[in-house]
């Protein structure tokens, strides 16, 4: 048993060299940093035990220093500080992060106030869910991919991966924020905006999305030159 | 319009500051819109004012310090030197806003109100600085007199038509202010003519300085209460410098030159409340925070004696009176900080510090 995991141990590269790969054998496991009560041995399922003892004796890689085990933490928000991050400057990203929710949270909790009662329970309130359904209003469904075909590059109607779909929607909100906004204001009053009007379902970035949309419907006849 | 929660206090307290006492501690109680406009044009910590536009409601809490300072102004004698105190306490305790809630207790007795939002503005950042045209060696700030002048008129209107100027003021060789002048119209010269601003600002201290005492009951007679916030700016450095490029002493600005002499207890009829601040003092370092510390050995000795006030974090009582109005005012959002776990993760993470708990409630 110890000789067989011994190999799994040792340094390792992929048969096939890419440029971007983790270092890390496959074998090792993500670390889980939540902490949920461990349920019963009665209530799982012969797969979930499986995967509880492997969990045991399997090496789990090193945690990211951004994550924490408190509930507060979000994984997409992570993300997004990451992509908005410019020379490592992770506290000031982290920053610009938690100023937009607030500003998101005073804007919509302001409006809570001002408004009759009857009209209070469809504004929403929570800045995370503003933020998780901008992000869902700014994903692209197909996405197009040059491809060359005698001579010529013809663009073509491609299904997107998941990861890639979110990398798309937060790149389009982050460059519309930098590039196309009043240079003196500031990134959080600028995003903000541009995530209240995303969840609205208006705005630069739904409008970028819909154009997308279109020209892989124009160019839905080259949709045969994909071969993958 | 809102069902009454339990620790809000209900609407017929909310004018009378002078009910407040013990049982009230951890509870809020709402400041009047009017008052608000007319006593804190600039008064109220910039975080607290955008809670006020966010909120649409100014709500204070009401906590030992400023219940002990308003117990100590019912009681002291106004025929005698005015009594001074000073509210000291860590970063982010709720020195100012115990200040604002004392201030607010005078001005709903009627006392007229001179109020120094911030001391340390006077003696940084000061774009325009000109040398002083009634004595050589001190230097004018007209920008600054002139917005304080302005805030002062907001506040104190009904005052100003009652009290009369009593001696004859010269500005320039053409104006001049005459004796029994109502002090509207002194006010009015400082906000018009910019150069004489500081000097104008001088002269009004010192009206009220004589007339406080009140000369006799009736019509004339008021309290005049001086609230200054970061009072050890007065006695500290400055980062402004001359035109030979040497530091600037703050005895050579005119305004603190002023409002050191109003510190002094050589009149009656008032009371002097101050408090201290290290996050705006400039060359001061940021564990600082007690009185000897942060005022320095001739800004203690000028102060000396005072009535120092303690401001420390929130006890258990006010956090948890804290936490459920964020949850009443809807402000907490993340379904885990409305947990118990998530309560306890504030209490970490604040240490039951104001500051810090509203800073982390705004994002959570």
């Amino acid at each position: 048993m110890a000789a067989s995991v011994r190999h799994l141990l040792k340094p390792w590269t992929p048969s096939l060299c890419l440029v971007r790969w983790s270092r890390y054998n496959p074998y090792y496991l993500d670390p889980d940093p939540s902490k949920d009560a461990r349920v019963p041995e009665s209530e799982l399922s012969p797969e979930e035990k499986e995967l509880q003892e492997l969990k045991t004796v399997s090496p789990i890689k090193a945690a990211l220093s951004s994550d924490t085990s408190s509930a507060f933490n979000d994984p997409l928000i992570s993300k997004f500080i990451n992509m908005m991050m410019q020379d490592g400057n992770k506290i000031l990203a982290r920053g610009i992060m938690t100023q937009t929710l607030e500003t998101i949270k005073r804007k919509q909790v302001e409006k809570y106030h001002k408004s009759p009662a009857a009209k209070r329970e469809e504004i929403e309130c929570n800045p995370y869910t503003v933020f998780h359904q901008a992000l869902e209003n700014c994903k692209p469904i197909i996405g197009l991919a040059s491809v060359q075909k005698g001579g010529k590059s013809y663009q073509v109607p491609v299904p997107l991966t998941d990861n890639r779909r979110r990398f798309l929607a937060m790149k389009w909100l982050i460059t519309e924020c930098r590039d196309n906004k009043h240079r003196r204001t500031h990134m959080y009053e600028k995003l903000s905006q541009e995530l209240l009007a995303a969840f609205a379902n208006e705005g630069n970035v739904v409008k970028r999305k819909h154009d997308l949309h279109k020209m892989a419907e124009a160019n839905r006849a080259y949709a045969h030159y994909r071969w993958w | 319009s809102r069902p009454p929660s339990h620790n809000i206090v209900p609407t017929s307290l909310i004018l009378c500051a002078t009910y407040h006492s013990e049982g009230h501690s951890g509870q809020y109680y709402t400041l009047p819109p009017t008052h608000i406009q007319k006593l804190f044009p600039y008064g109220l910590p910039p975080r607290f004012q955008l809670q006020i536009k966010t909120f649409n409601e100014g709500c204070v809490m009401v906590r030992p310090p400023a219940l002990e300072l308003i117990s100590y102004l019912k009681r002291a004698d106004y025929s005698k030197p005015p009594l001074r105190y000073v509210l000291y306490g860590d970063i982010g305790t709720g020195k100012t806003m115990s200040l604002c809630h004392a201030l607010h207790y005078c001005y709903s007795q009627g006392w007229l109100i001179v109020h120094v939002p911030d001391a340390h503005l006077w003696v940084k950042n000061c774009k325009e600085l000109l040398p002083s045209s009634s004595r050589p060696s001190r230097f004018d700030q007209p920008i600054q007199a002139s917005q304080w002048l302005k805030n002062f008129k907001i506040t104190n209107e009904r005052f100003l038509s009652k009290l009369k100027t009593t001696q004859r003021y010269v500005w320039t060789k053409r104006e001049s202010t005459e004796k029994g002048q109502p002090l509207g119209e002194l006010i009015d010269q400082g906000v018009n003519r910019m150069k004489s601003s500081s000097d104008v600002v001088g002269a009004v201290l010192r009206e009220l300085r004589l007339q406080a005492g009140g000369a006799t009951e009736g019509e004339g007679a008021f309290k005049l209460a001086v609230a200054v916030d970061g009072v050890n700016a007065l006695w500290g450095k400055t980062s402004l410098k001359k035109e030979d490029r040497t530091m600037c002493e703050p005895e050579e600005l005119t305004l603190i030159h002023n409002l050191r002499k109003m510190m002094k207890n050589n009149w009656s009829g008032g009371a002097i409340l101050t408090a201290l601040s290290q996050t705006g003092s400039v060359f001061k370092p940021r564990s600082a925070y007690l009185p000897s510390e942060l005022l320095g050995e001739e800004g203690f000795d000028n102060m000396e004696p005072f009535v120092p006030v303690s401001v420390s974090n929130y006890n258990e009582k006010e956090f948890e009176s804290c936490y459920l109005y964020y949850l009443d005012r809807n402000w907490l959002q993340h379904p885990h900080s409305r947990s118990e776990e998530g309560k306890k993760e504030l209490i970490f993470l604040s240490n039951k510090n104001p500051s810090i708990l509203e800073r982390l409630c705004a994002f959570l």
